[in-house]
């Protein structure tokens, strides 16, 4: 390494210790193409589809071209290499993937552009599933756009029961019958570890109960509904209709219970369907997929999951444009519908389900369309992130029976009222 | 009879080591369908490690790893060796101090000190090179070496050392000369401690790295799966195939430690 | 550190240049790579830095008063101390054994040395998944093969000597490394004097192997205690902390501040305060096993 470099390394390092970081960088476009780098998770099977999308891009976009480098697939991992990077300034790559949940925080903290120029919020609330435009909208500026949608779904046996259970008598009821008729099966495994996958499990229960996540910036947690919504998931366990194990599971450990065929109801991503029907499961072609149930049999809301593609705020304003089109290239409903044909991620886009194309090549992903459409995120605010630990922690000690429900409640409440208190 | 209490205690260490990596082989050359099953598979497929070595550049995760650990150990080894000499050897005012130092380098939790090394190393446009790696790696590896080799050299006795010396050495002649083919088992033990521990390391490789060029096993690891789905064969089979070079090492510097031994002991 | 040692030594200007010139690489280095990020932890420990609201201000000792009074913490603490104490004594005892039979006459020698070094080889991140496998409430080896079915992972009580099994699992192999190390520098006429005596195998242990051990044992015990104070991919993997944050460490905690929160004030507080605990501890080391265990 020349010595000048390493001395302005230092000068650099000596700076930014100093606070002088983000100064505002003036810089000219370089010569030859404009290179963006664009990060993202690697999907599951043939790489070649996505890679057509990028050359397709190229192809129609004359002197830009895209570099890719993948993240480990670990939410936990991607959300601190980007702590790490965007707080440090990074001007490594330009265009990358954001869980819905960070939005708001990483908008807060300034890491990533406002976009509402090219995607103006009327645009993005018209064209994308309400859930989906309610995440990436953050105090009515786009921030990000959905790249793909996941949700909180109900598998039953469809072989053992015919009618999803609409209400949760009903899905207690069916369990006791469909488990006295086979005996060592489990009734409804779903996660319970304490991750981010509980947090979403309680939130589905809340909601069923009627309750809603937010009122005017406070989060609700110790209501009614939420100890309704703790009550039913901890009866749950202690009443054997679930199994003393899914307080160590996380999805992957449900979906083995239910794909090997020990298990009546699962609720899962719809990731489980594709693994369930796929060839070798013990449960292929005996599945049903519904809404997830609720206390009054109104259609269940799912917990709202899936990635949106965001800019990185230290992108040099020469290559904001080509970036932009990139973003919108990759979230188009033609990529929409390629990604949603090879690799089964459900499309953000409304019009897509009504595509024929989509209907014939993935009829399952199409029949999801009323289920996303009623996807619901959780709470849609910066702290969130600094929150979701303590959720999952409370939500934990109540359903393995640390704590009643109502205290957990009740210190859960405390302390995200402390964290999230007005510096807004 | 006190033989055959020998050889069942030599089983039941091997089973409590080699069991769990045993099964995880065995993971590894199950059939997707069959993971859930505790019976021996009905049938062994090398369809994970096809799909390891073929779809994503692992190899060159391997390698990249390899060099790191292999850089962090030598780099490591030889200022540890010198200094830890010095330490242990020769008059040096601020002994406690260094020392101290060490230690205290070595009782700080790694994660609060990503967010520092990783302005420090993109200052120095190191981020996404393996150097960038290695750098940040001595700041566990050094400590450790420096704190392990004094140990190995306080216990040669002094007046090898100084029977160098009165024999016209200078320090350094008789540090390279005599003491260090001395101190040859503590640098194959303290060696392998150094490679393994690099190896393993996670949180600066995540936070300093980004592309495949420069990515570590660790990480690459955690890029098997999509966001839920968790290819636990090919994970499975991707820990077998990076067992390898660790064998390998730990069987070089082994017998590093069992010659080194011997040969002292002649030389005694 | 044996001031009698160093004076017996003659000394002369060369020697000393000699000794600077070969510590001071490492010294830099050390200084760099190590001293200076910690002292930069130390100063964002004075301070309210949160990533989300863009906020630093320099707030004194506040984030320390907020320590003395954080349920959290002291929770954390006492996993910690918990599972350091438990996977420490285990990691050592089993240590201890397993180099005793590494230099005995016992069969399968070459077979103990190939696979001792295994559970230590496999990336962390990776041992972890596989002992969650094995631990796996349904399918799990482990599981399936005890009585009762426990899940260990899931139930609070289970979680933590789960991980700890899985921590001294994965480092026995690097206590046994070290005391092999040293237990083969252990001149074998010491032995044979010793059994010609008619010394009990008990008595040769104690009188002649623990005493020429024990320089050993200290290193191995305080980088084993600091290690097992700053614990986290072993349970961060297994368990991340649950259930009910019955298995959260300082580590953990601080990982979490950190990282998915990214309150850079707490997180580093909490990183200086388990920085503190490890150097109370390594004191009381150094104290308790005297002059010849320091090094």
């Amino acid at each position: 390494m020349p010595r000048r470099r390493l001395l302005a390394g230092l000068a650099a390092l000596a700076l930014e210790a100093g606070g002088c970081r983000r100064r505002p960088v003036v810089e000219r476009r370089p010569p030859g193409p404009i290179r963006l780098v664009f990060q993202h998770q690697p999907f599951l099977g043939d790489p070649s589809p996505l890679r057509q999308l990028f050359e397709d891009f190229e192809r129609d976009n004359e002197g830009i071209v895209v570099a890719t480098e993948l993240l480990p697939s670990a939410p936990g991992a991607v959300h601190q290499y980007y702590l790490t990077a965007l707080e440090g300034g990074s001007r490594d790559f330009d265009v990358f993937i954001i869980d819905v949940i960070w939005v708001a925080e990483f908008a807060r903290a300034g890491w990533i552009a406002e976009l509402s120029s090219a995607f103006p919020p009327a645009v993005v609330r018209r064209e994308f599933l309400p859930g989906a435009a309610e995440a990436v909208i953050v105090g009515d500026a786009t921030f990000a756009v959905p790249w793909y949608v996941d949700v909180g779904v109900f598998f039953r046996r469809s072989d053992s029961v015919p009618q999803a259970p609409r209400t949760y008598s009903e899905l207690v009821a069916l369990t006791r019958d469909a488990v006295a008729q086979r005996p060592g099966m489990r009734g409804y495994v779903w996660q319970a570890l304490q991750s981010e996958g509980l947090v979403c499990n309680v939130y589905e229960a809340i909601w069923g109960h009627g309750g809603a996540s937010m009122l005017g910036g406070r989060l609700l947690l110790d209501t009614a509904e939420g100890r309704g919504a703790l009550d039913y998931l901890r009866a749950l366990v202690a009443c054997g209709i679930s199994p003393g194990s899914v307080t160590s599971m996380a999805e992957e450990e449900s979906r083995r219970v239910f794909q090997s065929g020990d298990a009546v109801f699962t609720r899962n991503w719809p990731y489980a369907w594709a693994e369930a029907e796929s060839v070798g499961s013990a449960v292929r072609g005996r599945v049903g997929l519904s809404a997830l149930p609720t206390a009054d049999g109104s259609i269940g809301r799912g917990a709202l999951g899936g990635y949106q593609l965001a800019l990185n705020a230290s992108t040099p304003a020469w290559k904001v444009d080509a970036a932009h089109r990139f973003i919108a290239h990759l979230t188009s409903a033609e990529a929409n519908l390629a990604i949603a044909l090879a690799y089964g991620r459900n499309p953000p886009r409304a019009a897509v389900y009504r595509d024929p194309r989509l209907l014939a090549g993935a009829p399952a992903i199409a029949g999801l369309l009323p289920l996303v459409e009623r996807a619901e995120p959780r709470p849609v605010t910066p702290y969130y992130p600094m929150i979701d630990g303590t959720l999952a922690a409370e939500f934990s000690a109540a359903i393995t029976g640390v704590r009643s429900p109502a205290e957990a409640l009740r210190r859960a409440q405390a302390e995200v009222d402390h964290l999230m208190r007005g510096d807004d | 009879m006190k033989r055959l209490g020998l050889a069942l205690a030599v089983a039941v260490v091997v089973l409590f080591c080699a069991g769990p990596f045993l099964w995880q082989v065995l993971t590894s050359l199950r059939p997707e369908g069959d993971l859930t099953s505790l019976d021996f598979p009905r049938s062994l497929t090398l369809e994970s490690y096809r799909s390891v070595l073929t779809g994503r550049p692992f190899a060159r995760s391997v390698l990249n790893s390899f060099i790191v650990a292999s850089a962090t150990t030598v780099t490591s080894l030889f200022f540890g060796a010198t200094a830890a000499f010095a330490l242990a050897k020769l008059e040096l005012r601020g002994r406690s101090f260094f020392l101290g130092m060490a230690l205290l380098a070595s009782m700080f939790p790694g994660v609060a000190v990503v967010s520092p090394l990783y302005l420090a190393v993109r200052a120095l446009g190191l981020r996404d090179h393996l150097l960038g790696l290695v750098l940040p790696y001595t700041t566990f590896a050094l400590p450790m070496a420096v704190w392990i080799l004094t140990g190995f050299f306080r216990a040669i006795p002094d007046e090898i050392y100084r029977a160098a010396i009165i024999d016209g050495c200078s320090p350094f002649q008789a540090f390279r000369r005599i003491m260090l083919p001395l101190a040859a088992p503590g640098l194959g033990t303290t060696a392998i401690l150094l490679f393994i521990s690099s190896w393993n390391e996670f949180l600066y490789a995540l936070a300093l790295t980004s592309s495949a060029r420069a990515r570590t096993v660790p990480v690459a690891i955690g890029l098997f799966g999509g966001d839920h789905k968790e290819p636990w064969g090919e994970i499975a089979a991707a820990s077998v195939i990076a067992m390898l070079p660790v064998i390998l090492v730990a069987l070089i510097f082994q017998r590093w430690i069992v010659s080194g031994i011997t040969t002292s002991a002649e030389k005694r | 550190m044996n001031p009698s040692r160093a004076r017996a030594t003659p000394f002369s200007a060369r020697d000393r240049r000699t000794a600077y010139l070969l510590a001071a690489p490492a010294a830099v280095l050390l200084f760099g790579v190590a001293v200076l990020p910690i002292l930069f932890a130390a100063w964002l420990s004075l301070h309210r830095v949160i990533l989300v609201l863009r906020e630093r201000s320099f707030v004194g000792l506040a984030n320390y008063r907020f320590l003395l009074h954080d349920p959290r913490f002291w929770s954390a603490l006492g996993n910690t101390a918990y599972f350091a104490v438990f996977s420490v004594t285990a990691e050592f005892l089993l240590g201890l054994a397993f180099a005793h039979l590494l230099v005995s006459a016992a069969p399968g020698q070459r077979l103990l040395r190939a696979t001792i070094l295994i559970p230590w080889a496999v990336p962390a991140a990776v041992s972890g998944k596989i002992w969650a496998w094995l631990f796996n409430p349904e399918y799990g080896l482990i599981t399936r093969a005890l009585p009762g079915s426990i899940n260990w992972l899931g139930t609070p009580g289970y979680a933590m000597p789960a991980a700890i099994v899985v921590d001294v699992w994965k480092t026995v192999p690097f206590v046994t490394l070290l005391i092999f190390a040293a237990r083969l520098r252990i001149p074998e006429d010491l032995y044979r004097a010793a059994q010609l005596d008619g010394a009990s195998s008990w008595r040769i242990f104690r009188s002649i192997t623990l005493p020429l051990l024990k320089p050993t044992l200290a290193v191995v015990l305080v980088l084993r205690t600091l290690d097992a104070f700053r614990v986290f991919d072993a349970i961060y993997v297994l368990t991340a902390g649950g259930p009910a944050n019955s298995t959260e460490t300082l580590a953990i905690y601080t990982y979490k501040t950190l990282m998915d929160a990214g309150d850079f004030g707490h997180g580093s507080t909490l990183a200086i305060a388990t920085f503190l605990c490890v150097l109370v501890i390594s004191l009381a080391y150094l104290r308790l096993l005297g002059p010849e265990g320091r090094g």
